[in-house]
């Protein structure tokens, strides 16, 4: 199969090299107003009736015959631009778009564009607009992009108050969270009630679900890529906003005008000042930094470094606390090595590490454990035509797993600890082709080839039962050196894409991905939380493969102003990690005992309906999905239904431009119960426990959840006088209050002070639900 | 250090925001299952073998006590007890199965037990291991308020224990805690049981459940447990704590040493004992 792919790929390269004299158009397209890439861009050829769309880094690039041209350079939310180009040398073009102003009388009507969501190859996709994100209404005000990711089709989420998402069946380990290139290992602040993704810098995010493009890999069921605004490189200019819980700062400007510019942000949350208020001597914070910069030395050559650190920090009295944060760092080098191959060139370096700590003296520790990872990537874009191009790169990546260590206090009674650390080594080689066929048909084809390498230094241990997690009895040692080849694993991962046009405005796409995971999340509880620690492949843990094939209908009505996706998928997992029941996760010399790994099968339908021009814009999505897992070892080796398995997910969001002064947001969210596993009986033991009974895992399901929110952002009129601008955005979560399902839980009756009522013989299930109405108030500047 | 802590505290947090309120769940009944406490000690009267049954989830009183078995309890060396139903036929001691004759446990041996019901006979075993005494218990005088609010307004005392830990073997414990001979938790679902994984030689200052005043006689007992009892004790901690699986694993039955289905655990210990009388300190 690879091999045909490959020879079919050289041969289309031969055809494209053999054509008559051509030149090539080239450059970068960019917002006007700031300077700012612009990622997406259709690029369109009237006379060809074709196009490119631009590149991550707002690269394009067209090869034609010679000739004279009318380009057509097409955004949303920007003035459609439309240049007339004599092509009789190669040209570069670097094209700068007006912001399309909300006039609401006129509307732009533009008949040769194109619309992504029909004639790009590319399925299960969805882009999140950060500038809707903001007019709408978020838990405490605080606009979350992932929030928003958790309403887009085939997503679940786990319920309200988490950052977790689930894609397609997969869990929540499962998707690569990248801000610029860098992954994020938690998203999560307070638990997941925010992400840690701060709407000012956010440039554009994506996500990918399905059919993901050979230059990804290392997850299984999702790519959520978020961009970070370079800066404004023609004037300086800022953003700062007071919300409910948090408030955050944004200054960003040019270094020199046009040739490099910078951006820092800031948020700090002061959840800690309302506990204090409310009398409670703990510490709840949290915060996030960003700063990016970049320099454009000449269009061929282009740096950038952006960094990332946020951190949430919580202590109780003086006796204990936590802490828990990402760090990340990328510089980047894009360089074009001719009008025709783009090349980006990263380093990327994350860390994510939790720490817990207690000082009080008897029990005084001090617990840290962290992943830290160094990537190298090197990935190319050579755009042969107008009908072909290809992605080719090769990445390395070098992780540290540091599972815990502990130090205890001079009087504490604790000894000092230490788990052994693991190292991986993870190489991945790809190529993908994008292909025009014919007018109407277009392939996307290639490969990914991991190559993964569990390395020293480390002692691996064999174990008598390696399955046996009450008793574990080590026979055997193996110390292995540094950088010491421990264990290799191979696997290539075929990708494969296509569209067909109908007409010109609905097309039909198919897709099959195989995905690779070689990191390993150890929670086995619905919503992983920050002490769960990340482990690599290992002699005992075999990477997790994901298979996925999509099948979708796209259809744009009224010129683009509404757009339709209705897709299906079936993805079958091998390998996927899961964990003996009762098994101990934390703190386990011998964790690799606790360590089970099955089968699981996904499939669903997917809908929705977007409209994206007017005053009323938004979309409504459906998902109908069922994700069941059978893993010897867990629930007795029967097949149960996977943790976050929700039959019906429905999201409506929408916003309303009333006047310039007011705009309207709106969302709601309906989803069935999560299962979740609830006894079936109870029973006395030892000195008055009642234990429950449990017969089978999530053999049952939660109330359905439904939850409307409202908001209202006022633009004051005064704006028009002054160089500064305000909003205030008004924020109604939970309109109707309902008591949404968080969990349940059992226990002996007890009254609010956890005294027994009765004789102790009584049991009782409660329902855990965060969130009644709650208002709140965030106001912006922009300066 | 108990993981439960973290889960707690979390549960903790979300409530910050959070509410609950008692929910009626819809409990398919499924079939009883035979519950087996058994306890082996090196100590007089604190022997027994307890025989119930499980009961659906919002059934209240007693559970049902099953006092037709065939209890045994034996050991390597060939030393062997009949258990008889409630020699006393006291009303509470129902479903309890005690030794027809003097019958102590001794450290270092493995006790099996053997209970026949019916057509169904249940096994297990479990090994009499060795435990640390405590040195000393000490009374402190505390300002907690809720202990001053539910013992005062006198002065109300929490009490310290200390022990050495063994460094040189695997140990195991669980804790009971007594006021004037009533057991004492802080919470109803509290376990308090440890291994030694974590800890150093010194254990100093570690209080014990509960808040004391003058007068009171306090006692602490330590008892010693097998890595299957450790493990059994840490997986009723998890079950009777459980959030649900929210972020805490999904609830699961307590592995267990008994044979062909039955719930429960047969544990054999050494048990040490530390008293004190609380005395006013002013």
């Amino acid at each position: 199969m690879q091999r045909t792919l490959l020879v079919l790929g050289l041969t289309m390269l031969c055809f494209a090299v053999s054509a008559q004299q051509k030149f090539t158009l080239n450059g970068y397209v960019r917002a006007a107003s700031s300077g700012e890439e612009l990622i997406g861009v259709t690029v369109y050829v009237k006379e060809q009736a074709n196009g490119v769309i631009s590149n991550p880094y707002g690269f394009y690039s067209l090869t034609l015959p010679e000739g004279q041209y009318t380009v057509l350079y097409s955004y949303i939310g920007f003035k459609t631009k439309e240049q007339i180009i004599t092509l009789d040398k190669n040209t570069e073009l670097n094209v700068e778009l007006e912001d399309e102003f909300t006039d609401l009388e006129e509307v732009v009507v533009t008949s040769e564009r194109q619309d992504v969501n029909v004639v790009g190859i590319q399925m299960s996709k969805n882009e999140l607009n950060v500038e809707q994100v903001k007019k709408l209404p978020a838990l405490f005000g605080e606009p979350d992009i992932i929030k928003t990711v958790q309403m887009m089709p085939g997503v679940i989420s786990a319920g309200e108050g988490t950052s977790s998402f689930f894609v397609r069946g997969g869990s929540a380990d499962q998707n690569l969270i990248l801000i610029d290139e860098a992954p994020v290992y938690d998203p999560s602040h307070l638990f997941g009630l925010f992400s840690v993704f701060n709407a000012d810098v956010i440039k554009d995010s994506e996500l990918y679900k399905g059919g993901i493009p050979a230059r990804f890999g290392g997850r299984l069921s999702s790519i959520l890529e978020v961009r970070t605004k370079d800066g404004n490189n023609k004037e300086f200019g800022g953003e700062a906003g007071i919300g409910t819980l948090a408030s955050s700062v944004m200054v960003e400007g040019p270094i020199k005008k046009d040739v490099s510019s910078y951006i820092i942000s800031a948020r700090r949350s002061y959840v800690d000042l309302f506990l204090k208020a409310a009398n409670q001597d703990n510490l709840v914070h949290f915060y996030d930094i960003n700063a990016k910069m970049n320099w454009r030395a000449n269009n061929n050559n282009r740096f950038f470094l952006s960094l990332y650190a946020g951190r949430d920090k919580f202590s109780f009295g003086d006796d204990f606390g936590f802490n828990w944060g990402n760090k990340t760092a990328t510089f980047r080098w894009n360089h074009l090595f001719s009008d025709k191959l783009f090349s980006n060139t990263s380093l990327v370096a994350s860390k994510f590490d939790y720490g817990l700590g207690s000082e009080n003296q008897v029990d005084a520790f001090d617990w840290d454990s962290s992943l830290t990872e160094y990537t190298l990537k090197e990935d190319l874009n050579f755009f042969f035509n107008p009908r072909l191009s290809l992605d080719f790169g090769y990445h390395v990546t070098y992780r540290v797993f540091e599972a815990g260590n502990i130090e205890s206090g001079a009087e504490s009674i604790f000894s000092d600890t230490k788990l052994p650390s693991e190292y991986a080594l993870d190489h991945s080689l790809y190529a993908g082709m994008e292909h025009q066929i014919s007018d109407k048909l277009s392939l996307q084809y290639g490969a990914r080839l991991s190559v993964f390498q569990s390395i020293g230094k480390q002692t691996v241990y064999e174990y008598a039962d390696p399955q046996d997690n009450i008793n574990p009895v080590r026979v055997d040692s193996t110390t292995y050196g540094a950088f010491e080849n421990i264990k290799t694993y191979v696997n290539l991962e075929p990708r494969f894409a296509a569209r067909y046009l109908l007409t010109s405005a609905t097309s039909l796409k198919a897709s099959y991905n195989r995905m690779v995971q070689n990191t390993h999340l150890v929670s086995s509880g619905t919503v992983p939380v920050p002490f769960n620690t990340w482990v690599p492949s290992s002699v005992y843990l075999k990477p997790q493969l994901a298979d996925q094939f999509a099948l979708g209908y796209f259809h744009d009505l009224q010129n683009n102003a509404y757009s339709i996706s209705f897709e299906t998928f079936y993805k079958r997992f091998q390998n996927v990690t899961d964990f003996a029941d009762n098994a101990q996760i934390f703190f386990n010399e011998d964790l690799v005992t606790e360590f089970r790994q099955g089968k699981s099968e996904a499939y669903g339908a997917e809908v929705m309906v977007q409209k994206k021009e007017g005053k009323l814009t938004g979309f409504v999505s459906y998902t109908w999905s069922r994700v069941e897992r059978t893993v010897p070892g867990v629930n007795l080796g029967k097949s149960f239904l996977a943790n976050h398995d929700r039959r019906h997910s429905l999201n409506v969001v929408a916003t309303y431009d009333y006047s310039d002064k007011w705009v309207f947001g709106g969302s709601f969210t309906y989803a069935t119960g999560r299962p979740i596993t609830l006894p079936t009986g109870s029973y006395e033991y030892g000195d008055g426990y009642l234990p429950d009974v449990i017969t089978e895992r999530n053999g049952y399901k939660l109330p359905d959840f439904n939850r409307m929110d409202l908001s209202a952002t006022l633009y004051p009129r005064k704006n028009a006088d002054r160089n500064y601008k305000t909003s205030w955005v008004f924020s109604l979560y939970n309109v109707y209050s309902r008591k949404n399902p968080f969990t349940i839980y059992t226990q002996v009756k007890q009254d609010d002070d956890g005294n027994v009522i009765g004789d102790g013989t009584e049991k009782e299930a409660r329902l855990i639900y965060l969130f009644p109405i709650l208002p709140s108030v965030t106001f912006n500047i922009e300066f | 250090m108990n993981i439960k802590y973290i889960y707690s505290l979390m549960l903790v947090l979300a409530l910050v925001w959070a509410c609950d309120e008692p929910i009626t769940i819809d409990t398919a009944t499924a079939e009883e299952q035979v519950i087996i406490e058994g306890m082996v000690t090196n100590t007089a009267g604190r022997n027994f073998v307890k025989v119930t049954k499980s009961r659906s989830f919002y059934e209240t009183g007693s559970t049902e006590r099953i006092t037709n078995a065939i209890v045994t309890v034996s050991d390597e060396t060939g030393n062997y007890a009949d258990f008889v139903h409630n020699p006393s036929g006291e009303p509470e001691t129902e479903g309890y199965y005690y030794a027809a004759g003097d019958f102590i446990g001794a450290i270092g041996r493995t006790y099996s037990l053997r209970v026949e019901l019916g057509e169904n006979v249940y096994e297990a075993q479990d090994e009499l291991l060795p435990v640390t005494p405590i040195d000393s218990l000490a009374q402190q005088l505390t300002d907690d308020e809720d202990a001053i609010e539910d013992r005062g307004p006198g002065p109300v005392y929490e009490v310290l224990f200390y022990a050495k830990e063994p460094q040189e073997r695997q140990d195991q414990y669980l804790f009971k805690f007594y006021r004037n001979d009533s057991l004492i938790k802080d919470s109803p679902s509290d376990v308090y049981f440890a291994d030694d994984n974590l800890l150093g030689e010194t254990i100093d200052d570690i209080e014990l459940a509960g808040y004391y005043i003058p007068g009171d006689l306090v006692r602490a007992e330590m008892y010693s447990l097998t890595r299957e009892a450790f493990i059994f004790y840490n997986d009723l901690n998890n079950l009777i704590n459980s959030d649900g699986g929210m972020f805490s694993p999904p609830p699961a039955n307590p592995r267990t040493n008994l044979s062909n289905g039955a719930m429960g655990f047969f544990q054999a210990s050494a048990v040490a004992t530390k008293e004190i009388i609380i005395v006013n300190e002013d």
